[in-house]
């Protein structure tokens, strides 16, 4: 028995050599790869989201009048965008006349891809709809595209295919917070995206100009602004200007929104 | 009785020495032994009877089991609920059915002491081996098409023939829809016989059928997690496990039958590879030292 073990332990080893040798000879390549994911998950979402209209019967839409697109991204602008992985993200547009995409033109999955080729994808609730939904005869379904499994040929097309999308640039702060010298900062997050974020942003307390800070973010980060002129004692509000040079903001490439400050 | 009796089928040996029975004599003798052990009956009952009772089960639940693939609509679709019990048997249920028979079936001349019986007075070698393998994997086979219509049929009658949700999100009509599972089921076929011939090589090389039972079930679990790390995907087609995948592309839209092609290559090379070990070790092997 102990010359048996000591003989499957060199087998294991030999057979870790041997594999050794033949990644170091290939590679180590994936097929697990952006251009396939792609178009993997914009014919399988177009599929499904024709069944949900179904469901809920909305006429006119096929498969192919949403015209899906998907871009998809492995890990953010730190990762290359290939291999397996739970930290894809895939921006997909689409045309539905009775459900209007929001102003960046997109809707963020979220993918879990295994290195056979399958896939995980769940979809932005708020575009998509929830896990269950109210069909056209008023029964509770599932909703086909909340979440939804797909596979795509490991040896398939992997020309890219082209589709880019801006990178949202979100303020994440809900809350302005004022340091001891009441001077403020404002949190904001890159989105996944083809261009990461740039621009300024400008703040002001009534008439008073706190100061305009650039932004430079890749996609999938945040940043912490600080603004260099206190607020004056008495303002009740800031109002932050966000104006896109790259990437887009979620109204668009000036995007005005407005912070209550705490009670003093 | 009468397999014993059997006259040798070669005409062209000469008569004047007692002839030797040939191979399909051998064949009737390692099937007899098969028969009448109750492991194989309890193996190909339980391969009819366990997935009527996994399918009741699974289909009582009122969560899908959504992390296995086309888990999601097995409680509502029975073409999903047969796919979702191939990809779960395809994990360890298949190489653990093979080898409970192939694992054992030369380790077990060890065990009982019967290689110079069964060598010394009636049969050659080589044949005795080849009428192993050949019984052996005809078992294996045995076995899967019968889980496979078990498991189709009670999928199908307990949870429904609705049309199924392909892997592109295409709708897929039940008629079509059954000839794909059934051609699923079937692509099980060429890697549950490599792993029956891995079986075979480790029940001749440790002439101990745990090991031989055991190891193939271990290393094909070895070789599923391995196949599912990331950043060693080139060594996916030279995996035994990689073949078990091979039916997604069926259920997919366009259909792909690449990873199927690669699968009969790389299950068709574990199986001679793992044959001409398990037939040389056992060639040059002293019986008589035993």
């Amino acid at each position: 028995m102990r010359r048996f073990i000591i003989t499957v332990l060199l087998a294991l080893v030999a057979v870790v050599a041997v594999s050794g040798a033949v990644l170091a000879g290939t590679g180590g390549g994936s097929s697990v790869t952006q251009p396939r994911l792609e178009r993997s998950l914009s014919a399988n979402f177009a599929n499904l989201y024709a069944d949900q209209a179904k469901l809920l019967g909305h006429t006119g839409i096929t498969p192919a009048s949403l015209n899906a697109k998907a871009m998809c991204d492995k890990g953010g602008a730190v990762e290359d965008n290939i291999g397996p992985g739970s930290n894809w993200n895939c921006l997909v547009s689409w045309t539905d006349p009775n459900n209007p995409m929001p102003l960046e033109g997109y809707g963020k999955f979220e993918v879990q891809v295994h290195s056979n080729g399958c896939y995980t994808a769940g979809g932005p609730s708020r575009l998509v709809g929830f896990q269950t939904i109210t069909d056209a005869k008023g029964n509770e379904v599932t909703n086909p595209v909340y979440e939804f499994d797909g596979c795509f040929d490991p040896k398939g097309d992997n020309t890219p295919t082209g589709t880019q999308f801006p990178s949202l640039l979100n303020v994440t702060t809900t809350t302005l917070v004022p340091s001891a010298d009441r001077k403020i900062s404002l949190q904001l997050s890159c989105g996944t995206g083809s261009t990461g974020c740039q621009g300024t942003v400008a703040a002001k307390a009534g008439d008073t100009d706190l100061g305009t800070v650039p932004v430079d973010l890749p996609e999938e980060q945040t940043a912490n602004l600080h603004f260099p002129t206190p607020v004056p004692a008495g303002a009740d509000s800031v109002t932050f200007t966000i104006t896109t040079t790259k990437g887009t903001g979620s109204k668009g490439p000036v995007t005005e929104t407005s912070l209550d400050m705490p009670p003093s | 009785m009468t397999s014993t009796d059997v006259k040798p089928d070669e005409t062209t040996s000469a008569a004047t020495r007692p002839a030797r029975p040939g191979f399909g004599a051998a064949l009737r003798w390692e099937t007899r032994k098969l028969r009448a052990q109750l492991r194989t009956k309890a193996l190909l009952v339980g391969a009819v009877l366990t997935p009527i009772a996994v399918v009741v089960i699974v289909h009582s639940q009122a969560r899908p089991p959504k992390d296995t693939l086309f888990g999601r609509f097995a409680t509502e679709n029975g073409f999903a609920m047969a796919l979702l019990l191939l990809g779960f048997a395809s994990q360890w249920v298949l190489p653990l059915l093979t080898a409970i028979v192939a694992g054992d079936i030369f380790a077990s001349e060890d065990q009982h002491g019967t290689w110079k019986t069964v060598l010394t007075r009636s049969i050659s070698r080589s044949k005795l081996f080849w009428a192993k393998t050949v019984v052996a994997t005809v078992f294996a086979l045995v076995a899967l098409v019968l889980l496979a219509a078990s498991t189709i049929a009670s999928s199908l009658l307990i949870v429904g023939h609705q049309p199924l949700t392909g892997l592109s999100g295409q709708t897929i009509h039940a008629r079509a829809a059954l000839e794909l599972v059934s051609a699923s089921w079937a692509s099980m076929a060429l890697p549950m016989v490599g792993f029956t011939c891995l079986a075979l090589l480790f029940s001749v090389w440790s002439r101990n059928s745990a090991v031989g039972i055991a190891a193939p079930v271990v290393i094909g679990l070895i070789m599923q997690l391995v196949g599912a790390l990331g950043g060693i995907e080139t060594l996916r087609p030279y995996l035994l496990s990689t073949p078990f995948e091979a039916w997604h592309g069926l259920l997919a839209s366009p259909q792909f039958t690449g990873p199927l092609q690669e699968s009969v290559i790389t299950s068709a090379g574990w199986s001679v590879v793992c044959l001409v070990a398990a037939f040389l070790i056992l060639r040059r092997r002293d019986i008589t030292g035993d």
